[in-house]
């Protein structure tokens, strides 16, 4: 075939000025400044990595499922069950607990004295050969509780939800900096050849606050952005060949541009041109791979009610076996952003019916997405994880009805597989669900710990932005050994 | 697959090799800066530098210990007599790991570092200032064998060093290449047809300096240039954060490209953008120019602390300041002292003083017609209030109790229990909110009073929109600034009052300075900084990188300059010349360095693998909005208007859902739809893509160098975006109907109107089989093989890349 000869061809092209342009021989100088240069970063092709596919530390996990629940669950409707706090229901929290912290809607807990505790009126029960509490509302993930590990105490650093949505993506509550899949990708690249690296599938009813930066590169090369594929219409933006260009013609048209790209390369002997042929192959490539990703054809009718999901309906579900497809393909990072868990109170925002709904989305792919994993055996070398930004108050949040405000101290996360242990609860917060009381795990933390599996020192993989280092974890993390098998 | 030897990517050390390892005799007098500096500050400043909370062992290395800063004792105990009695060369040669610097986790020194370190202190240690703080000096303009080449004394100091090297300058590109070159950097656009009749023509140095006098009089420069500038701005028409609010700035937008027209000199430039509003008797012109700092990004997120995100707005300012201005990392201040530069986090709170005192206002921009016809209605209306007031009075004194006893009791239960009580009251007995109550529902259903106010807003409903610009406007009640402890707004620590790092050139504006004395500072010209830095990106723009290739960081961190005399040179002139941009801009591009052929050349693989020395051009892919640009000028269709509101080019369905609020997109109709890239309504959450794929930059904070990525997602845009495809078929429409006889005139006359040039053997072949295809597969309409070769050259590396 045409095609795979060209491809032959610019293979050795592009090693031979890849080589010669950029200067390999000459060292370890020449290849930190390679790797510090944007323009010369963006001619390395797509499925290489910093670390050119090894990493540094041997990897647990190969990819990464990261089930975002946008707006900050309720670990105490959910998962962190406190009696203590039922019992003390009504009663104003201990000026002791709340001195000098700092919350989000700071006058709404109500006028009159400290802001009062509220019990959970969700009913808890313990599951699984590991006991762990999970509440009725979600009676799937109440299923896999032994395949799953929870963190109870994740805590991050700031109470609104866009800054807390960069922080758990980027490390840091300003714009601006690489997100967690664009590091991952950055380091040990991509094995796929025919999709993008890192791919952000949405549902609910809205986008997640902060938007495209949740998911973007920051200072590194664009190439290593999250690449959001769309649930209806065409999978990525203008992925489809326009509608008056047949697919014969688009073929001929790629086949020209890579021919005359190739006589310009001999002319000016710029490498950067063969890296743009390159890039039209794999467009080509993603024209048909793409879609096939998204036909549901030949899943079968248990696998779709596995995960409760119905072909040409988007929905949570629907990504959670289209993550799962992914990983098949070698994708190495995938997130799933889930909307509306911000339950503060009132009309769409309560903790009993938007509270089930939004649990309803939810509960059923993603506890299907770890059990269709561990059936298939990539359960071990994919890391799954679930959670929002931040947690949710002890202290009730006066509205319409009584909700909970952003919590920063801690939120429950759970995660599995990639050398994550099953059945296991990482620390412990205090009587209230207030602060941890046994091993906090700070976000950076969180991400130290993820990077780990996937084979990166979090202090290592670093790019040079502004005179400074900068790296996913900022200046701190640790690696959460406690969690890991 | 070749390995990787290092895992490690840290800063680039290319250079130093080149200017430290290579080329000894060119590296000038001081060496502390060129050779041991680096060193220095890589590896010891972290814990022996300017930051006092982590020096360790009371050593501070950063300073120069010559002036005082040791006793002779001390001096003799650190450096030595000879580096054998130093500790320093002790603790970085010993073998013992537990004494051994830097300590273990850190990476060590080289045998090639400690040998250089050694000999400096063999020669007793001489410290000099760092290069970028000492203000240029005129350099003597370099002799050269190869006269014959240079076009202007830009290419002494390139062709100087070169001849050192034994290499040779490429030859000049050609005429096709540098007219499409000088135009997509100066403009934008591509050359007309007629340019490259007459250039290649007559490819004289003459006529190539008319073109590029007439391309800085274009007031397309004003755009292009312009849009540098307002990547460092961080300008863009939404708010950002979660709720991303559309915000009304645009005419700062055009502020820019009037004052680039005008090529207002930079130092204007800079005081009207930080302070306009603060000069004496300031013009509507110099208060929209303070926009430059109403950039920054306003969180509309529910729940917020308002003072947290007005500080962050602030903070901004500062970083912006030291970033686009001065070249310096100050942002690392913000938290602790600086790490490695003399920047110490009180002098980063005396800079966040001058910002501090800001209240941050929309101005009102009438034109002169709007002005008048407002205060036109403005008078109606006065003309008819007096009257209705005076009737309010007297009907609410006379009539409003027994107005009110006269309705019916069902009626006043139904506004409420506080009216149904003062109906059974006299009025003298009513609260004031019960007054206030029921005047409100008496004037609303009073027929008069209510005919008064249906003419007032008749009037009021001719007022013409006004166009807004977002500026600052000094606060009447000043702000106390505080160092804020580890950076934390919440933890107020020492008071501070305004001030500039002790480092650089002193501030002698007053006491409570306000922003118009930062101003003055920065341009002043003792500062060793901001004509470099500008001349720099100056440079940047026009090769692809600048002499400091850091451009951002001119500290001890950055990169040190490829050719340092040049770039004191450029700065000098820059000064000397009255910051005209214009008149640097046409220096560089008329130098025969810049018009040299961009070729790759295999003899420089080894020695200059990266074009630091400049034996050539540099290929550069093209900015997203330039890319946008030129496919409109090759079919025809551009809309060349300058300035006004962002425009809705199409983008694909479903991006706005992307972002929390979902943000209407009703793609322009009209010339609106054919504007340049530049004037695409950016959404900070939700970029239009093909802005985003080409790397637009996101307007988070200031953007001083935008990143070139090649990836298949581009090659999608390219290939399937409505926009691209109209404009693709435009081009193949304008191809078929072009009048000419045959297929190789319209191939020949494609590849002039996209790249500028004329068509080999091979490419003329490779078309015209696209062409018998396309006509062997059929399509829609007649032109279908034109809009083949349309989409194909659209596609081309060559296309987007200015070479």
């Amino acid at each position: 075939m045409r095609s795979t000869s060209y491809q032959q061809a610019l293979q050795g092209i592009t090693r031979r000025h890849f080589f010669k342009q950029c200067g390999i021989g000459l060292g370890s100088m020449a290849l930190s400044s390679l790797l510090t240069d944007q323009a010369a970063a963006g001619s390395i092709s797509h499925d290489m990595g910093l670390y050119n596919g090894q990493g540094q530390l041997p990897a647990k996990a190969k990819r990464v499922i990261f089930m975002f629940m946008a707006g900050g669950p309720s670990q105490l409707e959910l998962f962190d069950y406190k009696p203590a706090l039922q019992k003390y229901n009504g009663q104003p929290i201990p000026q002791s607990y709340i001195e000098g912290k700092r919350f989000a809607f700071m006058d709404s807990f109500g006028n009159d004295g400290p802001p009062k505790l509220l019990g959970t009126v969700r009913d808890f029960k313990q599951h699984g050969n590991s006991g762990a509490w999970v509440s009725e509302c979600l009676p799937h993930t109440a299923g896999i509780v032994d395949d799953i590990s929870f963190l109870k105490t994740v805590a991050t650093e700031v109470p609104n939800h866009a800054p807390a949505k960069i922080f758990m993506n980027t490390g840091s509550g300003q714009f601006g900096r690489p997100s967690m899949g664009a590091w991952v990708n950055y380091g040990i690249g991509s094995e796929s050849q025919n999709l993008p690296g890192f791919v952000v599938l949405q549902s609910g009813p809205r986008g997640p606050r902060g938007g495209q930066p949740n998911w973007g590169s920051g200072f590194l090369p664009a190439a290593h952005q999250g690449v959001p594929f769309r649930s209806t219409g065409d999978p990525i933006l203008n992925l489809s060949t326009p509608e008056t260009v047949t697919d014969a013609s688009q073929r001929r048209v790629i086949d020209a541009v890579n021919e005359l790209n190739r006589a310009r390369l001999d002319v000016t002997g710029d490498g950067e041109i063969a890296a743009r042929i390159s890039s039209y192959e794999m467009a080509y490539r993603m024209q048909s791979s793409a879609p096939e990703l998204m036909d549901l054809s030949k899943e079968s009718q248990s696998t779709l009610d596995l995960y409760g999901a119905k072909v040409g309906e988007p929905s949570y579900a629907m990504n959670c076996l289209l993550a799962r497809r992914l990983v098949e393909r070698g994708v190495r990072f995938i997130q799933l952003y889930h909307t509306n868990w911000d339950h503060h109170g009132g009309n769409s925002e309560n903790l009993s019916n938007s509270l089930d709904e939004v649990c309803h989305d939810v509960d059923q792919g993603s506890a299907a997405l770890v059990k269709d994993l561990k059936q298939r055996g990539l359960l071990e070398d994919t890391l799954v994880i679930w959670g929002g930004e931040f947690g949710r108050t002890p202290m009730g949040e006066i509205r319409d009805t009584v909700g909970r405000n952003h919590h920063i101290e801690c939120s429950t996360m759970w995660m599995a597989g990639g050398g994550v242990k099953a059945g296991y609860t990482l620390g412990e917060t205090d009587e209230l669900g207030f602060s941890p009381v046994d091993k906090p795990v700070h976000v950076h933390d969180l991400q130290a710990t993820i990077l780990h599996q996937l084979g990166i020192d979090h202090e290592k993989l670093t790019y040079r932005f502004q005179g400074r280092d900068f790296r996913l974890t900022d200046v701190a993390g640790h690696v959460q050994h406690d969690l890991l098998v | 697959m070749y390995t990787i030897p290092q895992l490690r990517p840290h800063r680039p050390l290319f250079l130093l090799a080149i200017l430290g390892g290579l080329l000894p005799s060119l590296v000038r007098a001081d060496d502390f800066n060129n050779r041991v500096k680096p060193i220095l500050s890589q590896h010891c400043f972290t814990c022996h530098g300017p930051d006092a909370k982590q020096r360790k062992g009371d050593l501070r290395l950063d300073l120069s210990p010559h002036d005082g800063a040791m006793t002779p004792e001390r001096f003799t105990e650190v450096f030595g007599d000879g580096h054998k009695s130093s500790l320093i060369y002790q603790r970085i040669a010993t073998h013992d790991v537990d004494d051994r610097m830097p300590p273990a986790e850190k990476p060590g020194l080289s045998d090639s570092e400690i040998a250089t370190l050694a000999a400096w202190l063999d020669d007793g240690a001489p410290y000099e200032k760092h290069w970028a703080f000492v203000p240029p000096a005129w350099p003597d303009i370099p002799q050269v064998e190869l006269n014959a080449w240079v076009k202007n004394d830009i290419d002494r100091f390139i062709v100087r060093r070169l001849e050192v090297e034994g290499i040779k300058p490429a030859p000049l590109a050609s005429p096709e290449t540098r007219l499409r070159r000088v135009y997509l950097d100066l403009v934008g656009l591509l050359p007309p047809s007629v340019a490259i009749e007459a250039f290649t023509a007559d490819p004289s140095d003459a006529l190539y300096a008319r073109i590029v006098d007439e391309l800085l009089a274009s007031p397309h420069f004003g755009e292009r240039w312009g849009r540098h500038w307002l990547d460092a701005a961080r300008y863009a028409d939404s708010n950002g954060y979660s709720i991303d609010g559309p915000r009304e700035i645009w005419p700062y937008r055009d502020w820019v490209i009037d004052a680039v027209n005008a090529d207002k000199p930079f130092d204007d430039f800079v005081v009207e953008q930080l302070a306009g509003d603060l000069l004496p008797e300031a013009t509507r012109a110099q208060r929209v120019a303070t926009g430059f700092h109403r950039n920054t990004m306003i969180n509309q997120e529910g729940g917020i602390d308002k003072e947290e995100f007005r500080i962050e707005g602030v903070v901004d300012r500062v970083n912006t300041t030291g970033a686009v201005f001065l070249g310096l990392t100050l942002g690392c201040a913000k938290c602790h002292d600086h790490k490695y530069d003399p920047v110490y986090q009180d002098e980063y709170y005396k800079l966040f003083a001058f910002y501090n005192n800001d209240d941050e206002i929309d101005l009102d921009l009438p034109s002169e017609e709007q002005a008048s016809r407002i205060a036109v209605l403005k008078k109606e209306i006065a003309g008819i209030t007096p009257e209705r007031d005076v009737y309010r009075a007297e009907a609410i004194q006379g009539k409003l109790e027994a107005w009110l006893a006269a309705q019916p009791e069902e009626v006043v239960k139904n506004w409420g229990l506080k009216e149904q009580a003062a109906q059974r009251m006299a009025r003298t007995e009513w609260t004031d909110e019960q007054e206030r109550l029921i005047q409100k529902r008496f004037l609303q259903l009073d027929e008069t009073y209510r005919e008064f106010e249906a003419r007032i807003q008749a009037i009021r409903g001719k007022l013409p929109n006004v166009p807004q610009t977002m500026v600052l406007r000094k606060r009447s009640e000043a702000r106390e600034s505080h160092l804020f402890e580890q950076g934390d707004f919440t933890r107020l620590g020492e008071k501070v009052l305004p001030g500039t790092p002790a480092v650089l050139h002193a501030y002698d504006g007053p006491e409570f300075g306000n922003r118009l004395d930062l101003a003055r500072w920065i341009v002043d010209r003792e500062n060793p900084l901001t004509a470099r830095v500008t001349v720099n990106r100056y440079w940047q723009h026009l090769f692809g990188r600048g002499l400091v290739e850091t451009e951002n960081d001119f500290g001890y961190q950055g990169a040190l300059p490829s050719h340092p005399d040049l770039l004191d040179y450029l700065a000098n002139q820059f000064i000397a010349r009255g910051w005209s941009t214009k008149q640097a801009v046409r220096e560089m591009v008329l130098s025969a360095t810049y018009q040299q052929s961009s070729h790759h050349r295999d003899d420089l693989d080894v020695v200059d693998p990266r074009n630091y020395l400049l034996a050539r051009q540099n290929r550069v892919r093209l900015d997203a909005e330039i890319i946008r640009d030129v496919t409109l000028a090759a079919s025809g269709k551009l809309n060349a208007t300058i300035g006004g509101p962002g425009v809705y080019p199409p983008q694909p369905d479903g991006v706005m859902k992307l972002g929390q609020r979902n943000r209407p997109w009703d793609a322009s109709q009209g010339g609106d739809r054919f504007r340049r890239g530049m004037y695409t309504f950016y959404w900070r959450a939700t970029p239009h893509p093909a802005l985003a794929v080409f790397d637009a930059p996101d307007a988070m904070v200031a953007c001083t160098r935008r990143s070139r990525s090649n990836t298949p997602l581009q090659a999608l845009t390219l290939l399937n975006d409505a926009a691209f495809v109209e404009q693709a078929q435009a081009f193949g429409t304008r191809l078929a109907e072009a009048p000419m006889e045959t297929d190789d005139d319209r191939i020949r006359y494609a590849i002039q109107l996209s790249l500028n040039r004329t068509p080999s053997d091979h490419e003329m072949t490779i078309l015209r089989e696209l062409i018998a295809d396309a006509r062997k597969q059929g399509g829609s309409g007649g032109a279908a093989e034109w809009v083949h070769v349309a989409r194909t050259l659209f596609n081309l590396d060559e296309f987007i890349t200015r070479e």
